[in-house]
């Protein structure tokens, strides 16, 4: 009995270090200029605020992430980036589920608070305000670039409709990067 | 151990392996990088 009690000890403090270094490291990283592969960041203050017209965001064809802030939290993530039709998009799946939504709580703020965002592609940042968007044609677009972009699922109009389903279901959360004046 | 020791202690590592990784320059840094290469071959595989 007691040998029991002594090994789920050990057992206890070998997973509490990880635990705690897995803690401490995104503490560390929180006001940090944006955010590292796995940890939240801070705000994005460096890099050249963009000023000129509305860019085309079929560039971010080739850009597989980018660096998010909103503006109403001050925390920043990397996330990828979908464009369709000029537009630019962010987002967020699992969002049918407790967990999802916990784990996913940026989405949740940008749809709930202000969607004000920042966001920083190659050392320049624009900023943003994320609208979803939860109908419409306009999701075939959205679901098409992410099919090709970032799963391995062969493009047809069963598969795009199959994902813009799940977008209009809520299990998905698409957000357009509009611009702020809008 | 008792479990009001073993409290204690895990209060003692907790702090001990926070404190190590804020304080030593670059810890931070290699443990993400580390983390992260496990990450990636894990996923691949």
């Amino acid at each position: 009995m007691k040998a029991i009690r002594t090994s789920l000890q050990i057992i206890g403090i070998l997973l509490l270090i990880p635990a705690v270094a897995m803690a401490t490291l995104r503490f560390e990283n929180r006001n940090d200029d944006g955010p590292s592969i796995l940890f939240p960041g801070g705000e994005l203050v460096s890099g050249e605020l963009y000023s000129g017209p509305e860019p085309n965001w079929d560039f971010t064809s080739n850009i597989q992430t980018i660096e998010l802030e909103l503006e109403d939290t001050g925390s920043s993530r990397v996330i990828w980036i979908l464009n369709a039709d000029g537009n630019a998009y962010v987002v967020s799946g699992y969002m049918n589920t407790f967990l999802g939504r916990l784990w996913k709580d940026w989405a949740v703020v940008a749809d709930e608070g202000s969607g004000e965002a920042v966001i920083r592609i190659d050392g320049l940042r624009y900023e943003r305000q994320l609208q979803r968007i939860q109908s419409g044609d306009e999701l075939d677009g959205v679901a098409e670039s992410l099919l090709r972009k970032y799963t391995g699922v062969p493009v047809t109009p069963e598969s795009i409709a199959n994902q813009r389903a799940a977008i209009e279901s809520g299990s998905t959360w698409a957000f357009r990067l509009a611009p702020r004046s809008e | 151990m008792s479990w009001k020791n073993y409290g204690i202690t895990c209060l003692a590592v907790a702090v001990f392996t926070a404190a190590v990784i804020l304080l030593v320059p670059g810890l931070a840094e290699a443990l993400e990088v580390r983390l992260l290469t496990f990450l990636s071959t894990n996923a691949s595989g």
